[in-house]
């Protein structure tokens, strides 16, 4: 009876072999196929190499050439966000945002003559869910996109970062990690703004004057949670120390993590610290500076943009210690902060199509992300080249126009050249927050610019020979 | 703004640390222990193992913040008449009152869920019961997360991130509160049980099909064993969420999901069907976990960051190898 | 073979055989065949409806192949023996970091591999560990090593029953999680996590392997086969391989005790089965599957963070088996595949239905009636725009709802879950006209 199974396994496999063979004469007739099974009769060295050239090509029409997402009337680009994960209500904004920008450019005409479509899938900030939605996006038939302008977090964007060179797909992240502006690691990946690294040199050296002008020796406590993030603004708020020659009384690295911050608490009160740089989560930040204020510390706080969320915190019972002792940075502009040509535009675009939404600090972000990526297609189709690579080489031609809501940027040149070294501090203050903004006008973050956009010595003088982690 | 400066200061010395930590631990465990409570009262009137209780002690807590907050009922056309005027904070009474309406509607929640999706499963393994309960907990998540928006879910706590001093040491009114509420659930639970109902309930965890012969409301038993679970678990929810525990007095997306979890070993060192198991077992697992957190925190290096987090599984597997029903879980006498 | 009366058995052998009738093994062939042309013929997929597998269907059905592996190793601990354990996502994780550790690409030399280094003062900072071997060493030690560290845990779990032994291991992937933490030599960034070993047969550490499966290209000279067609191949057959195995065990004496314990443990230890050896058994062999899943998944992705490993992960076995139906190989199949594809069926179908919108007719009326495109006066439930917090909700909220509701429809409906209905079915029929 053994025999027999074996036999009948053998025989379940002789079909799969068999199958492999027929299908191929039956299946032939017009299918995608079609190649791999006409030429199998031909020289079998060639099809590798002469199949993917065939598509590489591109189509012309009216004189630009196109390859994926790009059609005669339509360009497709594609979004990998969180809408379902952690940063799902923040992310969700700024999708908001983007589809406002592009209903606004596609009723004034488009670009090149072409609508834009957005094709949106939800990674619910799962690293194997973002890899996947990039596969869909990034594939090479008439469902791939031209352009990722929105991919959510920098786990996601490390984990496609290499496939995006190999797709020649250009990817704009949410997320500021300083790996982004190395061309070997971050080639295709348009970091907007400065990094988190940067932005730490920025801060640290603010609140090293801060103290300094209050007539106290520097103490300063860096921590951060485990992770790209983490580590980026640590190590950007270690190199500034150093450069700066401030002690570093507590240097928590990744040591944010787990539900119980009991150990962090206790041996930052008892380092005596006078500043505090943190990398963390707004939960984290609310949970270690509260039990920090709790326990009667009095120092000046600041730390990267996503620890602090001013619709988080200065709702919540801690805002009159944040409005005491935070510093918010930051690599633009805030909602309704500031008087600048490109909220302007944004307001009345969103007034016009969305009237009764509250505006937020994510739409700005999101309309920031709208405007590189038509900068960019405006490029390439003066180029005449929209094809996927022609989308990178514009990417490197252009500066983009921020209209006032950030410092205007552009990608060319060595990590150096590219990197964004510019940032903003906001004052933390309670007066200026308004919960319940709306489109109007009217409404606050609560952040009034103090600095910015500003370069510290620290950050000026730095020569990265790569990222900071 | 005053009550913050007035606590800036000097707190260094070993004992105010010391007692500063225990408070911390017994206020934790005062909410690990009412929400164990909340999961033994339904295991011991169901069977179930309530996997879904995260959801809705979330569910719970929101809808407090939503009455307190926005000034108006969730799905309803009238306004809240309790809620604090706009901008104010509540006084104790009124946020006590609104306090009480989260319970009711937790309560109904949790019977309505049970009436759905457990009833129809009487007489079905355990597992199975357990496993529906975490379809449940997937289900409620994003409702849960669609109610929380970025901005603070504040629960106006009215006495807010107050302390009082003692020996040099901060002891916030929150963690006094947690364990005032914990007192008052053991003694309710511990009265329940002497009521009419409550014996029922004994009388249906002993022999579910026997107690049905004698005339007991079984399904009635349910729904109120549910109906209590929840409102118990919400009321973790809500005092868990007052600072300065982590979500700092809101109702927080990023800690308030993973708190049902972090009761398991509780409930399991206490013994899944033993109330005073909850109790013991929510102040050893919170004092290990506190206590870890502070003292052994030099060691960080070696035992990794974050290690205090699964001191309470380590204790909870430690206990296990021992005793392999919990501290006070009644043993299954094992039978052909 | 008896072709009078189908379905007397004359001997043990027959009773046990793996694909007792004639009609299971011409289904099972035609399972095969389907799959076969499925995947090697894109006409065939221009007969499903476009909103369903779209143009890229290939890759999620394939990401399926992992966890139906580590689903048959779930359904041989909880289905088989009875164990409910909510710790699977552990062992992948064990053999997903044995797979990176032996044969992903290391950037510290062998110091890297020895953890802790930091702490023992060995070097400041060594990188990540990796060895470059093959595959045919990483996998198999991926499932040695899962058994082991399953082998190792059993003492704790053995001796603790039912749903205490759930939480138990509830307890075991948050110590996992933290382990990751610590050792990022092994696991990589704790968020973005490290790249593992490409999918590809190589002798040694040669430069070109001698089976290449992450280039278009012709396989034995025969075929013609794209990147994702040979990997599907490559991964259906290590399925198979470990379906004839899983099939297998439950004919043994081991398979036999394991169900005995899973029927009522007391009565089989009365009767001579030594219930925490095999549940060890049970245990080990689980863990042997988890770690050979884990360790295809992670290096199909390519990428996997710790965070992945978590108890949501293991959740989703518990929903595979329940829904597949428990301690049936062929319902542990239709469950992975339903519950992996699910979340996937319904975003598409969704975006297909809001394509609809303005068609007219009656699909028109259902898409009008359940989606609001944003829009003011629009009502429905599901909104196609991410739109900010708030009622209607995105249709990316509504995935986990629908999911989450079908776990407890069907456990409430159909216990016995997609096989039971299949079962329900054939007896219709087979016993038709008489319906008992």
């Amino acid at each position: 009876m053994k025999i027999k199974r074996l036999l009948a396994l053998l025989m379940a496999f002789g079909l799969v072999a068999s199958a492999c063979g027929s299908s191929d004469s039956s299946d032939g007739g017009g299918d995608d196929n079609e190649t791999s099974a006409t030429t199998e009769a031909m020289e079998e060295e060639e099809t590798a190499t002469t199949e993917p050239e065939a598509t590489e090509a591109g189509e012309v029409m009216d004189d630009i050439v196109v390859d994926f997402g790009v059609t005669d009337d339509v360009i497709k680009v594609g979004l990998n966000p969180d809408l379902s994960g952690p940063f799902g209500s923040l992310v969700s904004e700024i999708v908001e945002g983007q589809t406002v920008y592009w209903e606004t450019v596609n009723a004034n005409g488009g670009i090149a003559g072409r609508q834009v479509e957005m094709t949106i899938l939800d990674s619910g900030y799962a690293t194997d869910k973002g890899i996947e939605n990039y596969g869909v996006l990034a594939q090479e038939s008439e469902d791939g996109v031209v352009i990722i302008s929105e991919n959510t977090g920098s786990p996601i964007t490390a984990a496609i970062a290499e496939d995006a060179i190999d797709d020649d797909m250009l990817v704009i992240p949410l997320s500021w990690a300083s790996l982004w502006p190395d061309p070997e690691i971050g080639a295709n990946i348009l970091e907007k703004g400065a990094t988190y690294c940067v932005e730490a040199m920025n801060g640290v050296s603010f609140l090293n004057d801060l103290v300094t002008e209050a007539g106290d020796t520097p103490k300063l406590a860096i921590i951060s949670r485990p992770g790209e993030y983490g580590e980026d603004g640590h190590v950007g708020a270690e190199i500034a120390a150093e450069a700066l020659g401030i002690e570093v009384v507590y240097n928590a690295k990744g040591e944010v993590a787990g539900d119980d911050r009991t150990a962090i608490v206790s041996q930052l009160l008892a380092s005596d610290a006078n500043m505090v740089w943190v990398t963390l989560t707004p939960g984290e930040t609310a949970d270690i500076f509260g039990n920090a204020v709790a326990g009667g510390m009095t120092a000046q706080w600041s730390g990267n943009l996503p620890s602090f969320n001013y619709l988080f915190h200065l709702g919540g019972d801690l805002a009159p210690a944040f409005d005491e002792y935070y510093w918010q940075s930051g690599f633009n502009l805030p909602w309704n902060v500031g008087d600048s040509e490109g909220m302007g535009e944004m307001v009345e675009a969103f007034n016009e199509l969305r009237p009764d939404i509250a505006l937020a600090d994510g739409y700005v972000t999101g309309w920031m992300e709208g405007m590189i990526v038509q900068t960019i297609l405006e490029q390439a189709a003066a180029n005449g080249d929209m094809t996927r690579a022609g989308m990178v080489a514009a990417s490197k031609e252009v500066v983009v126009d921020f209209k006032g809501i950030s410092p205007n940027q552009g990608w060319a040149g060595d990590y150096n050249e590219s990197v964004v070294r510019e940032t903003y501090i906001f004052d933390v203050s309670l007066d200026a927050f308004d919960i319940q903004p709306v489109s109007a006008g009217t409404g606050g973050t609560g952040l009034p610019v103090h600095k910015g956009p500003f370069v510290s010595d620290v950050a000026r003088d730095y020569v990265f020979d790569g990222p900071c982690i | 703004m005053g009550d913050l400066l007035l606590l800036a200061q000097d707190s260094s010395g070993f004992f105010p640390i010391f007692l500063q930590t225990l408070v911390k631990g017994l206020a934790l465990g005062s909410i690990y222990a009412i929400m164990g409570i909340g999961f033994v009262i339904v295991f011991k009137g169901t069977q179930v193992l309530n996997f879904a209780s995260g959801g809705m002690a979330m569910a719970g807590a929101l809808f407090m913040s939503i009455m307190i907050n926005d000034g108006g009922l969730p799905f309803m056309p009238w306004s809240n008449p309790l809620a604090p005027a706009a901008g104010t904070d509540p006084s104790i009474p009124r946020w006590l009152i609104n306090l009480f309406f989260a319970l009711i509607f937790a309560a109904i929640m949790g019977m309505i869920l049970e009436r759905v999706a457990i009833r129809p499963m009487v007489g079905q393994p355990l597992f199975s019961m357990a496993v529906i309960t975490l379809g449940l907990e997937t289900a409620i998540g994003p409702f849960n997360r669609d109610a929380t928006s970025q901005a603070a879910r504040t629960l106006g706590v009215p006495w807010k991130l107050e302390q009082w001093k003692l020996f040099d040491a901060g002891i916030p009114k929150s963690y006094v509160a947690a364990m005032i509420a914990a007192a008052v659930c053991f003694g309710a639970v511990n009265f329940f049980f002497r009521s009419r109902f409550g014996v029922a309930m004994r009388a249906v965890a002993f022999d579910q099909e026997a107690a049905q012969a004698q005339g007991i409301n079984v399904g009635r038993v349910f729904s109120i064993a549910w109906g209590l679970g929840a409102a118990l678990v919400t009321v973790a929810a809500i005092f868990y969420g007052m600072g300065p525990f982590p979500p700092q007095g809101t109702v927080s997306q990023e800690i308030h999901p993973i708190l049902a979890f972090r009761v398991l070993p509780v409930i399991i060192l206490g013994g899944l069907d033993s109330i005073p198991g909850a109790l013991y077992g929510g102040l050893m697992i919170a004092s290990a976990e506190v206590f870890a957190g502070q003292y052994l925190s030099q060691w960080t290096k070696i035992l990794g960051a974050g290690y205090s987090t699964i001191v309470p599984y380590l204790v909870m597997l430690i206990v296990l190898l021992v005793r392999p029903y919990g501290l006070f879980g009644t043993e299954e006498i094992r039978r052909v | 073979m008896s072709f009078g009366r189908p379905h007397l058995r004359t001997s043990y052998e027959q009773d046990s055989a793996i694909f007792p009738t004639w009609w299971q093994k011409g289904a099972a062939a035609f399972a095969l065949l389907f799959i076969t042309l499925m995947v090697l013929g894109n006409g065939a997929a221009a007969a499903i409806p476009n909103w369903l597998f779209g143009a890229t269907w290939l890759a999620p059905f394939t990401l399926v192949i992992p966890f139906a592996i580590a689903a048959l190793g779930y359904n041989i601990l909880t289905g088989v023996t009875g164990q409910v354990s909510l710790g699977h996502a552990f062992f992948m994780g064990v053999g997903a970091y044995t797979a990176v550790a032996l044969g992903g690409k290391g950037d510290g030399g062998a110091k890297a591999c020895i953890p802790f280094h930091e702490n023992l003062g060995l070097l400041e900072s060594a990188g990540e560990c990796g060895l470059g071997l093959p595959i045919w060493i990483w996998l198999p030690m991926a499932g040695v090593l899962a058994a082991l560290v399953g082998i190792l845990v059993s003492p704790a779990a053995v001796k603790v029953r039912g749903l205490y032994l759930a939480i138990v291991t509830v307890g075991l992937t948050f110590i996992g999680l933290h382990i990751a933490r610590m050792l990022p030599e092994y696991a990589g960034d704790y968020e973005s996590g490290r790249k593992w070993p490409k999918l590809d047969i190589r002798l040694w550490k040669e430069e070109t392997p001698s089976i290449d499966l992450n280039e278009d290209g012709k396989w034995f000279g025969l075929i013609h086969l794209t990147e994702e067609q040979k990997q599907f191949f490559f991964l259906f057959a290590i399925l198979l391989v470990m379906m004839a195995f899983a099939k297998n065990l439950v004919r043994t004496r081991t398979g036999r005790a394991l169900q005995a314990i899973r029927d009522r443990d007391v009565a089989a230890e009365v009767m001579g089965v030594p219930e925490q050896h095999y549940k060890r058994i049970g245990f080990a062999i689980s863990s042997f599957y988890a770690g050979i899943g884990g360790a295809l998944w992670a290096s199909y992705q390519g990428r996997v963070s710790p965070i992945d490993f978590s108890l949501l992960l293991s959740v989703e076995f518990v929903a595979i088996l329940l829904i597949g139906g428990a301690g049936t190989i062929a319902g542990t199949m239709l469950g992975v595949t339903f519950v992996e594809l699910l979340p996937k069926v319904v975003e598409r179908l969704t975006g297909w239905l809001a394509g609809e919108l303005d068609s007219g007719g009656v699909i028109s009326t259902i898409a009008n009636f359940l989606l609001t495109s944003g829009q003011q006066g629009d009502f429905g439930p599901v909104s196609t725009s991410p739109t900010a917090p708030g009622w209607p909700m995105s249709v990316f909220l509504w995935n986990p709802v629908i999911y989450g509701v079908l776990i407890v429809v069907f456990l409430i409906f159909e216990p016995h879950g997609l096989f039971g209905i299949w079962l329900k079915f054939r007896n219709y029929w087979k016993g038709w006209p008489f319906s008992y």
